[in-house]
C-alpha cells in the first residue's frame, strides 16, 4: 500500500435541512459498521455550581427515549452483537456503536431517537439512580484511586474560577448531587440539536442505502432555535508567580505534579510541544526517563506530555519518588535536564526517532474502524474537512530542532503550579 | 412521520470468513502459527513460553516477573539503552509481560521494519545481558512497583482473592511477585530461570500481519536458529480443595468503597459445558446488560458497574464476581450477588438465552479486528489445545446449546456453599454491616491475605 493512499480516507459529506452534517466513509475489510455522533457540548459548557453535567447528561441518554426503554440501548446492540459507549471532554461528548453491517438502521433508529425524543421519557426516578451511579463512578474513578484526586486539583489551580477548565469533567461532588430534572431538560433543549452535531458512519454499507436510511430517521428531527451554540471564548490565562500545592493521599510513594499555560489544540506551536514531550519521557533512552529512573534512580516513573483542547492548553510533568527520595530532588533534575535542553539542544536522532514514533503509533491507532470514524468526527468539528489525517501528520514531520528549543523556553520558562502529593501520615 | 415503534431488523445476512491458521516449523523446530492479514502495513508478533509465576521456587516468587523486566536491558551488540533506541528507530513497539502460565513477548513493527525489529526481538530471546547494575535497578523498580501496588484496592482485592481460592497450589503466588521472596532473588537466579524455562523451554511464535509466508520462515530461520526447542517442561498441578463459604476482610482505612470479590474455582477451558458455561455467565454478569450489573447498578444505584467471569489458566478455571460498590451498601451489594446466584439457579428465561446466543454469535467477526485481537485468538486455541476447528464450528456450538443444559451449567458450576467473599474497604463501616446482615464476622487479612 502507497503511504499517500494510507492516510486518505475518501468520504462522502452532506448536511440534513436541519443543520446535521452527516459524513459516510466506506471500508469493507470487515462486515460491520462503526457510527459515531459528536454533540459539540462538553463541560467547559457547564455553569459555576452546575459542574459535571454534561457528563451526567451522557448517561441520561442511556436511559431510553420516547420509543426505546430504560436500558434498551444496551439492550438493542448487545443483542445484535455490538458494542457501544459515550465518552465525555471539555469540549465535546461522542456516543459511538458498533455492529455487524446488516444492523446498520437499528443503530440509526436507535440514535436518530435520542437525538429525536428524549424528553417524554426522562423521568424523577432515572435521573436520581444516574445521579447515585456518577457518585459511584466519581468514587472508583477518583476518590478511591490512588493520586485519583491530583487531576482536578491540578486543573483547577491552574486555570481561574471562571475559565472553562477550571472544573473536572466528572464534576464536583456536591454539584452532582443537587442537579434537577428542570436542568437535564434545558440542557438537552440548549445543546443536543441536530445542528449541534455530527454523524459519521464507516464500514461495510452501500453509499446510497446508508444516505438514505440517514434521511429516514433524521430528517424529520428539527432543530432548535439557537445558532452557532458553540460560540465559548475565554481569556488567555495567565499565573504571576509559581503555585505550590501539598496533597495528602493514601499512598506510599509521593509523586511531584508541575503543569505550565501553552497553547490550544493545533495551534502552531502544539506539535513541537508533542514532541518535546517524546523527547524528554517517550522512552527509555528520554531525556527526564534516563536521567532521573535509569542513571540516577530517584525516581520510579516519570511522563511529561501536552494536554491541549479547544480554549486552552498545557504541558504537565509527573514523576513519582522512590521510597526517600524528596520531591525537591526530583524538581531539581528535572529543571536540569529543561535547561539542559534549552541550552544544548537535541540531535537529529532525537528528533527522528520521536517523529518515527508519532508516526507508527498513528497507523496502528487505524487498527479499529472506531478510531477511524472518531478521528474523521475530530477533523471536521476542527477543520470542516474529515479527511484531515496527513495534513495531522505533516504538523508533525515539519517540527525542526530548532523548533523544539523554542517551544521549550518559551513555555517552559514561564510559571508553573506544583503539586506535591505525599502520604497521609507524613507531615 | 416515520413509525419508531418497532425496531428494525437485520438487513440479510453478513459475509464473514475466520482467518486461516497456518501452522509453520522453523529449522530449530519452533512453531509459528501464521495469519496473513493485508489491510495495513503492519506485523504483530507474540512469543510465549510456559515460563510463567507459577514457575517460581515459594521463596523467590517474582523471579518470573523479574526475568522478564530484565530480559530487555541489554541484548546482543546493544545496551538497555541502545536496544530500547533502536525499537524506537524503528517506530516498533516491544513489551514483556507475565502471566501464571506464560512469559509473554510481544512486538508491533510496521512492515518495512519487521525484519529489523524481529532480529532486535531474536536477540533479547537468545543473547540477553543480565548484568548486574541492570538487574539492581530492575529489582529495586519490581520492589517499589509493589509499594504502590499495595494501595490499590483493586489489586489487593484480586490477588487476595486468588491466593484464597488457588491455596497450596503454585497459582496461589502473585504472579509480580512479593516483597519479601524478591528481596530472596539474586542474578544467578533469573540467569537459571531464563536458562531453563525460556532458552531451553519450548517457545511457541504466532505472527499476525501483512507479510508473505516463505520470507517470514526466512527471517525466523535467520534469527532463531540457535534456540532449543527440544521439550516442554511438566507441571505438578493437584486441584485445591474447594473452601467452606467465608468472609474475609483486608481492612482500607478511609476508602470511599469497597472492592468486593466473591467466587471460587472453576473447570479449565476444555471442559464439555463450557458453551453452556458462557451463554449462563452472558445471563448473569458477562455484559451491561446482565442480572447483576443491572440490579447493581441500574435498579439499586450501589456501583458503577459490576461482572461476573468465568477465567480460564491453563490448570484449572476460576469464577468471579468483581465491583466496587459505595461503602456504605457494602452488606446490601453482597445480599444482592447472593439473590442473583440463587436466582439463575431456578430460573433462566427463554428470552434471556435467545439474547445471550445472539450477543455471542453476532459479535465474533469483531473479535478478528485488530492484528493483535487475531494472535490472541490463536494463541489461545494453542494454549488450551483445542482446534482451529473451535473458530468454525464456534458460533454452531453457541447455537445448538440446549434451554436445559444453561440450567445445569449455572447448578454445577457456582456452588453458592462453597463461595469466597474478599472485601476491601474501611473495616469500621463494614465489619457492623456484616454481622448485621449475615451474622458473621469476617476473617481479617493484611494486604497480601495472611491472616492477621
Amino acid at each position: 500500500m502507497k503511504e499517500n493512499s494510507l492516510f486518505d480516507f475518501k468520504y462522502n459529506k452532506f448536511k440534513l435541512d436541519n443543520g446535521l452534517d452527516v459524513i459516510l466513509y466506506q471500508d469493507k475489510s470487515l462486515p460491520t459498521v462503526s457510527v459515531n455522533i459528536w454533540y459539540r457540548v462538553g463541560s467547559a459548557n457547564e455553569t459555576k455550581g452546575k459542574t459535571g453535567f454534561a457528563h451526567l447528561f451522557e448517561h441520561m441518554m442511556f436511559q431510553g427515549s420516547q420509543h426505546i426503554p430504560k436500558e434498551g440501548h444496551f439492550y438493542y446492540i448487545q443483542e445484535a452483537g455490538g458494542t457501544l459507549n459515550g465518552s465525555t471532554s471539555h469540549d465535546r461528548t461522542n456516543y459511538y456503536e458498533s455492529v455487524p453491517s446488516n444492523y446498520l438502521e437499528l443503530v440509526l433508529w436507535l440514535e436518530s431517537d435520542r437525538m429525536g425524543f428524549l424528553l417524554p421519557a426522562l423521568t424523577q426516578e432515572k435521573l436520581d439512580n444516574q445521579k447515585d451511579v456518577v457518585m459511584n463512578e466519581r468514587r472508583q474513578r477518583y476518590e478511591n484511586q490512588p493520586y485519583g484526586l491530583t487531576w482536578e486539583i491540578l486543573f483547577s489551580n491552574l486555570y481561574s474560577e471562571n475559565h472553562p477548565y477550571h472544573w473536572p469533567t466528572i464534576g464536583w461532588m456536591k454539584d452532582i448531587e443537587k442537579f434537577q430534572l428542570e436542568d437535564v431538560k434545558n440542557f438537552f433543549r440548549k445543546y443536543y440539536s441536530p445542528n449541534n452535531a455530527s454523524l459519521v458512519i464507516g464500514g461495510n454499507f452501500e453509499i446510497d442505502e446508508a444516505k438514505s436510511l440517514v434521511k429516514k430517521y433524521f430528517d424529520e428531527i428539527i432543530s432548535f432555535e439557537d445558532k452557532n451554540i458553540n460560540t465559548l471564548i475565554a481569556p488567555e490565562e495567565f499565573i504571576n508567580e509559581n503555585k505550590f500545592l501539598v496533597h495528602e493521599d493514601n499512598i506510599q510513594l509521593s509523586r511531584i505534579y508541575l503543569a505550565w499555560h501553552t497553547v490550544k489544540l493545533f495551534d502552531g506551536d502544539d506539535p513541537a510541544i508533542d514532541i518535546l514531550a517524546e523527547i524528554l519521557s517517550g522512552a527509555k533512552n528520554s531525556r527526564l526517563n534516563k536521567s532521573l529512573v535509569f542513571e540516577k534512580q530517584i525516581a520510579q516513573d516519570i511522563s511529561a506530555f501536552q494536554y491541549s483542547g479547544n480554549l486552552a492548553g498545557s504541558f504537565i510533568i509527573v514523576s513519582t519518588a522512590k521510597p526517600n527520595v524528596e520531591l525537591s530532588k526530583l524538581k531539581e533534575e528535572i529543571f536540569f535536564e529543561i535547561d539542559n535542553l534549552i541550552k544544548n539542544g537535541i540531535t537529529d536522532d532525537e528528533l527522528i526517532k520521536a517523529k518515527n514514533q508519532f508516526k507508527s503509533s498513528f497507523i496502528y491507532s487505524l487498527q479499529k474502524l472506531d478510531n477511524v470514524v472518531d478521528y474523521l468526527n475530530f477533523y471536521n468539528f476542527h477543520f470542516n474537512e474529515p479527511n484531515y489525517f496527513q495534513h495531522d501528520l505533516n504538523r508533525y514531520e515539519s517540527v525542526s530542532k530548532d523548533d523544539i528549543i523554542n517551544v521549550a523556553k518559551k513555555y517552559l520558562s514561564k510559571p508553573y503550579v506544583q503539586l506535591n502529593v505525599i502520604p497521609k501520615s507524613e507531615k | 412521520m416515520i413509525d419508531r415503534t418497532k425496531a428494525p431488523v437485520s438487513n440479510g445476512k453478513i459475509n464473514f470468513q475466520t482467518p486461516e491458521v497456518k501452522v509453520l516449523t522453523s529449522n530449530s523446530n519452533i512453531s509459528i502459527y501464521f495469519v496473513k492479514k493485508e489491510n495495513l502495513p503492519i506485523v504483530y508478533t507474540t512469543v510465549i513460553c510456559e515460563a510463567g509465576s507459577k514457575k517460581d521456587p515459594v521463596a523467590k516468587n517474582g523471579l518470573a516477573s523479574l526475568t522478564s523486566l530484565l530480559i530487555d536491558e541489554g541484548a546482543g551488540e546493544f545496551d538497555a539503552l541502545q536496544l530500547s533506541d533502536e525499537f524506537e528507530k524503528l517506530g516498533s513497539i516491544f513489551a514483556s509481560s507475565v502471566n501464571h502460565d506464560y512469559n509473554n513477548f510481544t512486538l508491533l513493527s510496521l512492515k518495512d521494519n519487521f525484519e529489523s525489529s524481529f532480529y532486535l526481538l531474536s536477540k533479547i530471546l537468545t543473547a540477553p545481558h543480565f548484568k548486574q547494575n541492570d538487574f539492581d535497578r530492575e529489582k529495586k523498580k519490581l520492589l517499589d512497583r509493589i509499594i504502590q501496588l499495595q494501595d490499590e484496592p483493586s489489586y489487593i482485592a484480586s490477588s487476595v482473592f486468588d491466593k484464597i481460592i488457588l491455596k497450596n497450589t503454585f497459582y496461589e503466588l502473585p504472579e509480580i511477585g512479593l516483597i519479601s521472596t524478591i528481596n530472596n532473588i539474586n542474578l544467578d537466579d533469573v540467569v537459571k530461570f531464563y536458562n531453563d524455562y525460556i532458552f531451553n523451554n519450548s517457545i511457541k511464535l504466532f505472527i499476525v500481519g501483512n507479510i508473505n509466508e516463505h520470507h517470514l520462515i526466512e527471517i525466523v530461520n535467520q534469527n532463531l536458529s540457535n534456540i532449543e526447542s527440544a521439550h516442554s517442561s511438566n507441571d505438578n498441578f493437584e486441584k485445591p480443595k474447594i473452601k467452606e463459604k467465608t468472609f474475609y476482610l483486608v481492612d482500607k482505612k478511609g476508602s470511599a468503597q469497597s472492592e468486593l470479590r466473591i467466587g471460587h474455582i472453576a473447570k479449565t477451558r476444555n471442559s464439555e459445558d463450557y458453551y453452556p458455561t458462557k451463554i449462563m455467565n452472558t445471563i448473569l454478569g458477562g455484559q451491561f446488560s446482565s442480572r447483576i450489573n443491572l440490579n447493581l447498578r441500574e435498579k439499586k444505584g450501589y456501583t458503577y458497574g459490576a461482572n461476573s467471569s468465568f477465567g480460564y489458566f491453563k490448570h484449572t478455571g476460576i469464577f468471579e464476581i468483581s465491583t466496587a460498590v459505595n461503602i456504605d451498601n457494602t452488606s446490601d451489594s453482597i445480599k444482592e450477588i447472593f439473590f442473583e446466584i440463587e436466582e439463575i439457579q431456578k430460573n433462566i428465561n427463554q428470552e434471556e438465552i435467545d439474547f445471550a446466543k445472539s450477543y455471542l454469535i453476532k459479535q465474533f467477526p469483531s473479535k478478528f479486528e485488530t492484528y493483535s485481537q487475531v494472535a490472541k485468538n490463536i494463541e489461545s486455541i494453542v494454549t488450551h489445545n483445542l482446534s482451529f476447528d473451535e473458530f468454525n464450528t464456534y458460533q454452531s456450538n453457541i447455537k445448538n446449546v440446549e434451554t436445559n443444559e444453561v440450567l445445569k451449567a449455572a447448578r454445577e458450576n457456582i456452588l453458592n456453599e462453597y463461595l469466597t467473599i474478599v472485601i476491601v474497604g474501611d473495616k469500621q463501616k463494614v465489619i457492623p454491616q456484616i454481622e448485621k446482615e449475615f451474622n458473621i464476622t469476617p476473617t481479617e487479612l493484611d494486604k497480601e491475605g495472611n491472616e492477621i
